[in-house]
C-alpha cells in the first residue's frame, strides 16, 4: 500500500515536471500582457474597464490581457516605476498624460514611432485620429511616446434648480470670474455667521490641486509652465498671482466658497448633496453626476477672467521601456483597439470623459447619445480652447510645491504672494539638476 | 503563584541553561567546557537555524544593504551609483518636509498613545469584573480593532465629510463654524489621532484586562480589611500590578505610532500642507515621488 502510494506521487511529479517542460514547447500559450490602468475619478472605472478587457480577450485569443488596478494616477506612477526597476514591467500603462515628459527624460518610455511605421502609417496620420489639443501631452521631441486613451477638461458645474430658486438663468451660465463671483454670492445661504449652502466649491487636493491652479491661471491669461522645455514653471506671476488672489477671496473676501482644502470626492459629494451649488469639476466627474444628482444640472465652459482657455486632464496609453518585442506587439495591439473609434466611445458613454479619437463622435451609438445627453457635448466644445497639461522633469515634486502653498492660502496661513513666491523656490530647486544637464550645461 | 509564572519566563529567556550543562563539574578544560555547552546546546541552535537564515536574509541584510545604499547615489534611474558621502542624509535633514513630519509623528506618538492607553485603562477597570454586561460592551469596544484601519480610513472619511458628513451633521449644529476636518491644517492631524485612539484603545483594554486578572485577589482583600478605599487599592496595589503591562503597551503604541500610516495613505496623502505628513508616509512619498533621494548640486 505505501510502496504504491509512493509510485503514484512519483510518477504524479515526474508527470507535473515533463508537461511543465514540454508543454510551451507544444504549444505555443497566448501572449501574456499586464495592463496598469488608475481609477482617479468619481464612478465605477474598474468594473468597465474589466469589462473592456474581456471584450479584448474574446476577441483577440493569441493575446491574454490582464487589467491589474494601481490606484490614482500618482500611484499608478509609482508603481510602473518600481516595476520598470524590478525589471518587470507591464506591456502598457494608463499613465496621466502629464507624466509622459517626465518618463520620457529618465528613459522609462518606449518610443512608439517604430511600432507606428511597422503599421504602415505615418506619424500624422496617426496622430490625426485624435483631438489636436492632446497632442502636445503626447508628443516629446517629434516623437510618439503615448496614444490619448480618456480625456478630460475641467467644466463649470451647475445646480439648475438652486440657480432658478435664486432668480439666476441656469440657460445663460456664468462667462466670467465677475459674473460667477456674483452667482456665487446669490447662490451661497446663509445661517447667521453659518454657511448652510456654499455658492461654489473647488478641489483642491494633491493632483486636483495644481490641475486647477493651471485652469484659474490659464483663464487668467497664464501658461503655468513652459510648453516647450520642462526646466521652466510659471508660479511666481501676475496671472498665476490673479487666479490664487481670486480664489482665496472666493474663501475669505466674498465668504461664498468652503475654506480649506478639499479633495475631489468630497467636492462631488457636496455638489450631489445640494450643498454646494455650483462646483468645478472634471469631466471625468460627469457620469457620475448625471446618475446620482436628483435635480436638474448643467455644466458650461470655465469661466474666463483674460480669455477662455483650460488644460486637458485625462490619460495616455503607453508602453514601458525595457519589454520583451513580442509583448510589445500585444500591446501595441491592445492600445490601438482601445482607442479605436467604437471602443473609445464606449468608455467615454460609460465614464464622462470625452473620446480622444475624433471618429468616436461620428459612430451611431454616439451620435444618439449625445442626443440624448446634450452635456457631454460641452466638454467636446471647449476642447477648441483646451491647451496641454502642465508637465515638467519632476512633475508631481514640482506640482507639490505649489499644491501645499496653496492649500496653506486656502487655509488662511499665507497671503498669495508670499505663497507663490515661496512655491517657485521650491520647484526651481527641483528643476535645478535638470537644468544644470540642459539649459545651463554651456559649451 | 506569581513567582511561578516568573521562573516560567526565565526558563523560555536562556533555552541553553539546560540540566546536563548546570550538573557539570566546575573545574573542566576551559576547551573543553566549551566544545561541551556547545554539543549541548547544538539542538537548540540548530532549532533557531532556519529563523536565523531567513533573519539575516531579509531584516538584517536589508538593513545592511540600506545603510550602504545610503552613501551613494543615481541621478537618473540607469545612470552610475556614484559615492556621496553623508550627503543623502545632509538632504534629508535640510528638507522642512522632513523636520515637519517628525514633528507631526511625536505628536501623534504623544498625542495618540497618553489617551487610547487612558481609555483602555479605564475600559479594563471598569469592565473587569465578567457578566453578560460586561462581555457585551468589551465585545463592542473590541470591534474597532477588528476593521482593517484601510476600511475605517475610508468610513472615517464620509464621517469627516465637511458640512455633509456625518460628524458635521451632528455636532454642526453646536459649533458656530464648521470646521473642514481633513483640509484644515491646524485639524487635520488631530482627526487623524482620533481615529488611531478610537483603533487602539479597545486592543490595549485586552492587554489592562489580562493585567487586571494576575492582581492578587488575597491582597485586595486585605487591603479591603484594612479600610483602603478604591482610590487607594488602585493607587497603591493595581497601578503597580500593571507596570509590566503599562511598558508593553507603552511598547505597541509607539511602535503603532511610527508603523501605522494607512489612515495618512487613504485619507490625506499626508496634506494639506504637510500637515498630517508622518515620518513613513514621508519615506513613501520621497521614494515614489522622486525616483532618486533628493537631487543636489554636486558634480565631481
Amino acid at each position: 500500500m505505501l510502496f504504491s502510494r509512493r509510485i503514484m506521487l512519483g510518477l504524479a511529479i515526474a508527470g507535473t515536471l515533463a508537461s511543465a517542460l514540454t508543454f510551451p514547447a507544444l504549444a505555443e500559450g497566448p501572449t501574456e500582457i499586464d495592463l496598469f490602468f488608475p481609477v482617479p475619478v468619481d464612478g465605477k472605472l474598474a468594473r468597465d474597464m474589466g469589462t473592456l478587457i474581456k471584450e479584448f480577450n474574446e476577441t483577440h485569443p493569441a493575446i491574454k490581457a490582464t487589467a491589474v488596478y494601481t490606484g490614482s494616477y500618482d500611484d499608478t506612477l509609482i508603481k510602473t516605476r518600481a516595476s520598470i526597476k524590478a525589471g518587470k514591467p507591464p506591456a502598457a500603462v494608463i499613465m496621466s498624460a502629464n507624466f509622459l515628459l517626465d518618463m520620457q527624460i529618465e528613459n522609462e518610455l518606449t518610443n512608439l514611432d517604430p511600432l507606428i511605421a511597422a503599421d504602415g502609417t505615418t506619424k500624422e496620420q496617426f496622430l490625426g485620429q485624435f483631438f489636436p489639443a492632446l497632442q502636445g501631452n503626447a508628443v516629446i521631441n517629434r516623437s510618439v511616446y503615448g496614444v490619448p486613451f480618456h480625456n478630460s477638461t475641467p467644466l463649470l458645474y451647475i445646480n439648475a434648480d438652486k440657480a432658478k430658486e435664486a432668480g439666476l438663468d441656469p440657460s445663460k451660465p456664468p462667462q466670467t470670474w465677475a459674473e460667477l463671483t456674483d452667482w456665487a454670492k446669490k447662490l451661497t445661504k446663509r445661517e447667521g455667521d453659518k454657511v448652510t449652502q456654499w455658492g461654489i466649491a473647488i478641489p483642491c487636493a494633491y493632483d486636483y490641486c495644481g490641475w486647477m491652479m493651471e485652469t484659474l491661471t490659464m483663464t487668467n491669461g497664464g501658461r503655468y509652465y513652459n510648453e516647450e522645455f520642462g526646466g521652466e514653471v510659471y508660479y511666481d506671476t501676475p496671472s498665476m498671482l490673479g487666479a490664487l488672489t481670486w480664489w482665496n477671496d472666493l474663501v475669505t473676501k466674498h465668504k461664498v466658497h468652503p475654506p480649506g482644502a478639499t479633495p475631489g470626492p468630497a467636492v462631488s459629494t457636496s455638489f450631489i448633496s445640494g450643498n454646494a451649488a455650483m462646483m468645478m469639476l472634471s469631466t471625468g466627474s460627469l457620469t457620475y453626476v448625471r446618475d446620482n444628482a436628483k435635480f436638474a444640472y448643467k455644466v458650461a465652459f470655465i469661466p474666463r477672467n483674460v480669455r477662455n482657455a483650460v488644460p486637458i486632464g485625462g490619460a495616455s496609453l503607453i508602453v514601458p521601456a525595457g519589454q520583451e518585442a513580442d509583448k510589445q506587439k500585444a500591446a501595441w495591439t491592445l492600445i490601438k483597439w482601445m482607442t479605436s473609434p467604437e471602443k473609445s466611445g464606449w468608455w467615454s458613454r460609460a465614464t464622462g470623459y470625452f473620446a480622444p479619437n475624433m471618429a468616436a463622435y461620428k459612430t451611431p451609438d454616439m451620435v444618439e447619445f449625445l442626443n440624448k445627453n446634450p452635456d457631454a457635448k460641452t466638454a467636446v466644445e471647449q476642447l477648441e480652447v483646451a491647451k496641454p497639461w502642465f508637465a515638467t522633469y519632476k512633475t508631481v515634486p514640482v506640482r507639490k510645491t505649489l499644491e501645499d502653498e496653496v492649500m496653506l492660502v486656502l487655509n488662511g496661513k499665507k497671503q498669495p504672494k508670499e505663497a507663490l513666491v515661496a512655491a517657485q523656490k521650491a520647484a526651481d530647486e527641483t528643476l535645478k539638476p535638470y537644468n544644470a544637464e540642459t539649459s545651463l550645461k554651456l559649451p | 503563584m506569581r513567582s511561578i509564572s516568573r521562573r516560567d519566563e526565565m526558563s523560555f529567556a536562556e533555552p541553553a541553561a539546560l540540566p546536563v550543562a548546570a550538573s557539570a563539574p566546575p573545574r573542566l578544560h576551559i576547551l573543553n567546557r566549551f566544545s561541551h555547552r556547545f554539543k549541548t546546546s547544538l539542538p537548540a541552535y540548530l532549532l533557531l537555524l532556519p529563523s536565523l537564515v531567513f533573519l539575516a536574509l531579509f531584516t538584517y541584510g536589508a538593513m545592511g544593504r540600506v545603510l550602504v545604499d545610503a552613501l551613494y547615489q543615481r541621478a537618473t534611474p540607469r545612470a552610475p551609483v556614484r559615492f556621496v558621502g553623508l550627503d543623502n542624509i545632509a538632504a534629508v535633514l535640510a528638507d522642512p518636509a522632513f523636520t515637519g513630519a517628525v514633528v507631526n509623528n511625536l505628536v501623534y506618538a504623544v498625542g495618540t498613545a497618553i489617551p487610547s492607553i487612558g481609555l483602555a485603562l479605564l475600559f479594563a477597570l471598569a469592565l473587569s469584573r465578567t457578566n453578560a454586561l460586561t462581555s457585551a460592551l468589551r465585545a463592542a469596544l473590541f470591534l474597532p480593532v477588528l476593521i482593517p484601519m484601510v476600511a475605517a480610513s475610508a468610513l472615517f472619511l464620509f464621517i469627516f465629510l465637511p458640512n455633509v458628513g456625518l460628524l458635521d451633521y451632528y455636532i454642526g449644529r453646536f459649533l458656530p463654524v464648521l470646521p473642514n476636518w481633513l483640509g484644515d491644517s491646524d485639524i487635520a492631524l488631530y482627526a487623524i489621532m482620533v481615529i488611531t485612539i478610537w483603533k487602539n484603545a479597545g486592543y490595549y483594554m485586552l492587554f489592562f484586562l489580562a493585567g487586571l486578572q494576575a492582581v492578587p485577589e488575597d491582597v485586595m482583600e486585605a487591603a479591603h480589611l484594612d479600610g483602603a478605599g478604591p482610590y487607594q487599592r488602585l493607587r497603591h496595589i493595581i497601578l503597580p500590578e500593571l507596570k509590566p503591562t503599562f511598558l508593553f503597551v507603552t511598547v505597541i503604541a509607539t511602535l503603532n505610532a511610527v508603523t501605522q500610516v494607512d489612515h495618512v495613505f487613504v485619507m490625506t496623502k499626508g496634506g494639506p500642507s504637510n500637515a498630517t505628513n508622518l515620518v513613513l508616509f514621508y519615506i513613501y512619498q520621497r521614494s515614489s515621488t522622486t525616483t532618486s533621494a533628493r537631487p543636489r548640486q554636486r558634480h565631481c
